[in-house]
């Protein structure tokens, strides 16, 4: 019995010891402690909608899928939307209500569906059984994109999956899948081949034994996209999927494409399909009038036949069969069953999903690459819900501004330049368009008002001169003789730190301006493989033509120049190479042959040149586009002969960008289409932030140098800020090894300005959410604190008590703000507040202890706080803190006298009740205590409009609110009237001092010889905060 | 020796903890027993506790009595003015208007949810919860505050948001190494609608500061997304005169 327990204590203590040799690694939350992300927007153009789930019993609740912000729900009839799948991917294919328990069960297919080449990618399949509180993944990882879900009505365990699947590449996991179980086991119901995939699965409303389901031969490169194939084709079940045929009886044969499918709910047998074809007059819309034994082609209109990759979604007004409305660029909609179609009313263009109110078809809501509309008149009048940040970012940039401003472009939704912060919220009219079509790359001039911005493919480049308000149109052109020049879809600018003026476009070329774009040079070869059979773009689409540009291939992708040297100049391509030079232009090197493990031609996503080092560069590959989803990023510190990877397990998702820390080396941030990853070890570890942060795609990272914001662009959730990142340069193994770790505050100015923020129009818009400004303390526990006391005070110089704090008690970092005030004076008791006496004063300028104490032990630190440069005198702000010390001292002496004389009213009154024989006394001292409290204090009246003739505590609170809210000198005025309150206080005191000494006395001695306590509290005790 | 084998078990098995698989009702049940006994609670008769919600580092005093045969107030202090809010006689609620410093009535479907869950809520939502109606669920382990924590869902009876049905339930996060609730979280389809555009905002509440009396256990510190609740003096079984929860039939006007 002995020796097993000695054994175990041996091993306990070589445990102990060598736990101390090991590193000590945080990882996610206890790394990351209260440091959490704000989200600023923009709302105003949202971003693109997938998919609409209408609850089928309460039209309060509708769901909307996003095409790279998750999930909304509305539970007020789309008054306002919240963001409910923040922690899981954030693409969304199909949202399926439970008919039997719509409530509770809500089904999510991750991964959209129109298929544009900026789609993100699914991850599988979750379900709610909360309403979207909470969720859990029952599958399908690899299935990339889901299409449909479809819910036995009676049976709630039967369910359809109808899995698209892999966009960039062959994939098994894609067709119809069916479970009896709830989802716990899946059979693959109906397959076709790997290339083709369930775009639409419709289940019978009524007899759950009929399916429609829809497949889709397509497929997408980064230099190409093919729609359509001999495989395209429509099915029906009539046994619960057993057994499926194929439902053509009247389509053209040959090749199809995207096959969408719609069916009357109230009318089943009425089936509406749209096709994709090899002859131009067979697409249209067919309607079935007999559950798909035959077709009949009603309409090939231009705004049904556009683009079905990106629109082939039907929908037929749930209560009559002859209203059905198609998805496209601008909708269209039918009233005569299909056979003629108008647009829906004017709303941004590219509808990707429309549905009915289920009682009033009047209602419609509509899902675009700009968020969603509502119609209250069947479609012709469509008003954009104003409070969904799904904005597509493709890149963003600071500035140096105070508050600085944020710039980027937007998947279909322009360019746009806007406040960081601002009075009362960022909101929309904070934002300036700075660009159309869709935007990519907005830079600021490094020193001039000037603003860069683009469109796809570089058909337009701008420089907008912000004072002048003049727009110039600067994208080079080829030479004559000369290539024509290949810019990507998303083409790279870039400034230069040290020639302001200089800026940087690449083709396949690097061009080079020194003059603001007016006039260009090209200052290296073809940086890409230069591949011809990536550049048949003309021959894209499929069986629909499609050479938008957004396939372009063969492209420069990322520009980098060394802040250290100008010389050194950094080039990525889409099509997988890595190019630097030395000297300006003149020589290039291509470094990719140095890179292992990378497959040939991962497209190279950013490359950032180091601060730290100029032979030290990051470069992130992408390569999604061939379907390999594993997240690359390399470091090289000798100008790319050597690059070694920054990449551990932990992170999940391909990356298509990194930070480095300006101060600590080691401290990076990497965005991956799954969120952000942090490392503080030079990458051996990364962990994921989550705190406020969804699960989005990340596609850009700045740091901004005077705030150390980590600001984000994320295609799907807009510009997402978290604010100061330096606490984590600190984390040194030392601070880890240790129980409390404060880390030293700075020098904090005590921000002075403000404004009117007008808060109208907030209760249905998108307000982004500020940083704070206030003082910050940030510390570390190794341990959470859960028993005994724990507090923060703050004291001044002279160890006089100012105010307290809310202590975090997090394991990890913990951050505790302080305003900047003490604590407002206690206030006389009257029949009313003061309102103006909840004003609590700032605090001087100066040094400041702060206390920590957790249960035995003190911890300490300091704060140096100065005021804000912005011309106020010392001497004035001396002036008013001078006087606001003054007239919070009189307030609280004020406080105090007016509870001695209520407490010696109560009193008397009570000696009055307990000794008969001193009624007369006590009865006539309470009269004149009474007379003399009614001057004090109001002693009647409400809070509202009922309120009394102020007082001598109101003045009095009144004049504090007034001197205490400012910063500068009071005026002759307010010290006059400063005089005369205080003069009439004296002359108060004066009267109470008087019947202290008299009236009072005697009551006090009467009661010392009958032996009742008085119980009057001293003012200190009085007093104490 | 013995001591050593003790610690050492103690060290081993962490405290009053099962090791194995967790269920809800064995992580509540440990939790009982770790902050002072079922028997001890289930003998509480009401609690007091007084202290003060800081928010934005204004301190406003508070006074919270809860019985256990449902009776409730908050009574709030500020400028030396006390006001009641929340206060439920058995069958009615109501508060101060702090416009006209009247009582007034708390809306009809307020009181009724009221009544379907937080009524029946003393000592604690997780006390003798099935005969409440509530039903108790293991969600894993999560980390919360930096810490691991068994996740266990309390589902509550549905209650009526503006005229419709609506879930609600509360999670709550035990730590793991000694079962004590380090956050609570509200949820439910009546909570779902956050500020416009944002993710709802989590009704997370955090517990610390936890410590002794009378052989009990409590949190002296809650914060809420409004602020941090501090308790200076928990009270069991108070004397409250039962006049503390009669709603003042008209407003006491003029009294000095």
């Amino acid at each position: 019995m002995k020796t097993p327990f000695l054994g175990l204590l041996l091993l306990l203590i070589t445990q102990s010891i060598s736990a101390q040799d090991e590193m000590i690694t945080l990882k996610g939350d206890e790394l990351f402690g209260s440091l959490s992300a704000r989200h600023i927007g923009p709302a105003l153009m949202s971003g693109r909608v997938s998919d609409l789930e209408m609850h089928p019993s309460n039209n309060r609740i509708l769901y909307a899928g996003t095409a790279g912000g998750g999930v909304w729900k509305t539970t007020n009839g789309g008054a306002t939307f919240s963001s409910i799948f923040d922690d899981y991917c954030q693409s969304i294919g199909a949202i399926t209500l439970d008919p039997q328990n719509p409530d509770q069960v809500v089904w999510v297919g991750t991964g959209e569906t129109w298929t544009r080449n900026s789609t993100s990618v699914g991850d599988g399949l979750y379900r709610s059984t909360d309403g979207g509180t909470s969720w859990k993944k029952i599958g399908f990882e690899e299935s990339d994109r889901i299409s449909s879900i479809q819910i036995n009505p009676t049976n709630s365990d039967e369910v359809y999956v109808g899995v698209l699947g892999a966009l960039w590449g062959d994939h098994e996991e894609r067709g119809v899948y069916k479970t009896t179980d709830g989802g716990i086991t899946w059979e693959k119901i109906l397959y076709v081949d790997e290339k083709t995939g369930c775009a639409d699965l419709i289940l019978h409303p009524t007899d759950p034994n009929i399916l429609y389901a829809s497949f889709w031969e397509y497929r997408r490169t980064a230099w190409s996209f093919n729609s359509g194939g001999l495989n395209s084709a429509l099915y029906k079940s009539t046994d619960a999927g057993k057994s499926w045929n194929k439902i053509h009886n009247g389509f053209p044969t040959g090749k199809l494409g995207r096959i969408g499918i719609a069916l009357a709910p109230s009318s089943p047998d009425v089936l509406y399909s749209v096709l994709e074809t090899e002859n131009k007059n067979d697409s249209g819309l067919y309607k079935s009038t007999d559950g798909g034994k035959s077709w009949e082609l009603k309409n090939g209109d231009f705004g049904l036949v556009v683009r079905p990759f990106y629109f082939s979604r039907i929908t037929v007004n749930p209560k009559d069969p002859d209203v059905v409305v198609k998805a496209g660029l601008s909708g269209s909609i039918s009233r005569d069953g299909g056979n003629t179609f108008k647009a829906l009313g004017q709303m941004h263009s590219d509808i990707h999903d429309i549905t009915f109110d289920i009682n009033d078809s009047d209602r419609m809501y509509a899902g675009t690459d700009g968020g969603i509309y509502r119609s209250w008149n069947g479609g012709a009048t469509m008003e954009i819900v104003e409070n969904i940040p799904v904005s597509q970012f493709y890149h963003i940039s600071v500035d140096d501004a105070e508050p600085y401003n944020v710039y980027g472009g937007l998947q279909d939704n322009g360019s746009w330049y806007g406040p960081n912060s601002a009075p009362g919220g960022v909101k929309a009219r904070h934002w300036n368009s700075i660009g159309g079509g869709d935007g990519f790359r907005v830079l600021r001039h490094p020193t001039k008002n000037i603003i860069y911005s683009e469109m796809q493919g570089a058909m337009n480049v701008w420089r907008y001169d912000v004072d002048k308000k003049i727009v110039n149109t600067i994208q080079p052109y080829s030479d004559e003789g000369q290539a024509k020049l290949r810019f990507n879809w998303n083409p790279p600018i870039a400034t230069s730190e040290s020639q302001p003026d200089r800026l940087y476009i690449g083709s396949q070329f690097l061009h080079v301006s020194e003059d603001m774009g007016s006039n260009w040079k090209i200052i290296s070869g073809d940086l890409t493989t230069n591949d011809p059979a990536k550049q048949n773009q003309e021959d894209s689409g499929g069986l629909s033509k499609d050479n938008s540009g957004a396939e372009n291939h063969c492209t420069i992708f990322t520009i980098a120049e060394s802040t250290l040297d100008q010389k050194v100049i950094w080039v990525g391509t889409d099509d997988g190479n890595v190019q630097v030079t030395q000297d300006g232009g003149k020589n290039w090197t291509n470094t990719i042959g140095n890179i292992t493990g990378l497959p040939k031609n991962t497209w190279c996503y950013h490359i950032e040149a180091s601060v730290h080092n100029k032979g030290t560069a990051y470069a992130v590959f992408d390569g999604h586009t061939t379907n390999d989803k594993k997240p690359y990023a390399y470091k090289t510190t000798d100008f790319g002969k050597t690059w070694t990877s920054i990449i551990s397990d932990e992170v999940v998702g391909f990356a298509r960008n990194i930070q480095e820390d300006y101060v600590n080396e080691d401290l990076l941030f990497l965005g991956t289409e799954f969120g952000l990853y942090a490392t503080v070890n030079g990458g051996k570890n990364w962990s994921k932030f989550t705190n406020n942060m969804p699960s989005a795609a990340v596609h850009y990272i700045e740091l901004q140098k005077q705030t150390n914001d980590l600001v984000m662009g994320t295609h799907g959730r807009g510009v997402i800020i978290i604010d100061d990142i330096s606490p984590l340069r600190n984390l040194s193994q030392e601070v880890l090894a240790k129980k409390v770790h404060i880390f030293p505050t700075p020098t904090t100015e005590m921000y002075e300005d403000a404004g009117f923020s007008g808060f109208f129009g907030s209760e249905t818009q998108f307000v982004g959410e500020n940083p704070t400004r206030e003082a910050k303390f940030v510390y570390y526990l190794q341990k959470r604190h859960t028993f005994g006391k724990m507090k923060m005070d703050i004291y001044d110089s002279n160890d006089q008590f100012v105010t307290s704090l809310k202590a975090g008690k997090s394991k990890g970092i913990n951050v505790v703000y302080w305003n900047f005030l003490k604590k407002p004076p206690k206030i006389a008791k009257g029949k009313t507040l003061s309102f103006a006496g909840f004003t609590a004063p700032r605090v001087p300028a100066g040094d400041y202890k702060v206390v920590m104490t957790k249960g035995k032990e003190t911890y300490e630190t300091s704060i140096k706080l100065k005021y804000a440069e912005n011309g106020i005198p010392i001497a004035s702000r001396k002036a008013q803190e001078e006087l606001t010390a003054k007239i919070y001292t009189l307030t609280e002496d004020l406080a105090y006298d007016v509870y001695e004389v209520d407490r010696w009213i109560e009193i008397a009154e009570k000696t009055a009740k307990d000794h008969p024989a001193q009624q007369k006394m006590c009865n006539g001292l309470a009269d004149k205590l009474n007379g003399l409290r009614e001057t004090l204090v109001v002693t009647t009246g409400d809070n509202y409009v009922g309120t009394a003739e102020n007082q001598l505590r109101e003045n009095l609170a009144d004049l504090y609110g007034k001197i205490a809210g400012n910063y500068d000198k009071p005026s002759v005025s307010d010290l006059a009237t400063f005089n005369s309150l205080r003069k009439l206080y004296d002359e108060k005191k004066g009267s109470l001092e008087a019947l202290r000494g008299k009236e009072v006395k005697k009551l006090m001695s009467f009661l010392e010889k009958a032996e009742v306590n008085a119980n009057v509290k001293s003012k200190e005790e009085f007093l104490k905060k | 020796m013995k001591i050593i084998q003790l610690f050492l078990f103690a060290m081993l098995l962490g405290v009053a903890g099962p090791i194995s698989a967790q269920t809800a009702d064995e992580i509540i049940d440990t939790y009982f027993e770790n902050t002072g006994g079922k028997a001890n609670w289930a003998k509480l008769e009401g609690v007091q506790m007084a202290g003060k919600m800081s928010m934005q580092g204004m301190d406003i005093g508070l006074t919270i009595v809860s019985l256990k045969d449902t009776r409730q107030y908050t009574q709030i202090n500020f400028q030396g003015q006390e006001m009641k809010q929340g206060v439920y006689d058995g069958e009615i609620m109501w508060g101060l208007n702090f416009m006209t410093g009247k009582a007034e009535q708390m809306e009809a479907e307020m009181v009724n949810n009221f009544k379907m869950n937080e009524a029946k809520d003393f000592p604690s939502a997780l006390f003798d919860y099935k005969d409440k109606g509530y039903s108790a669920e293991y969600l894993g382990k999560e980390t919360m505050e930096g810490t691991e924590c068994f996740k266990v869902k309390l589902t509550k009876n549905p209650v009526m948001v503006d005229g419709k049905q609506s879930d609600v339930a509360t999670i709550y996060y035990f730590d793991t190494e000694n079962y004590v609730p380090i956050a609570e979280e509200m949820i439910g389809s009546a909570m779902m609608q956050g500020p416009p555009g944002a993710s709802p905002a989590k009704m997370i509440s955090t517990l610390s500061d936890y410590q002794e009396v009378e052989g009990l256990y409590f949190p002296f510190s809650i914060i809420t997304p409004q602020g941090e609740m501090v308790m200076e003096n928990i009270t069991l079984n108070p004397t409250v005169e039962d006049d503390a929860f009669k709603m003042p039939e008209v407003a006491v006007e003029e009294d000095k």
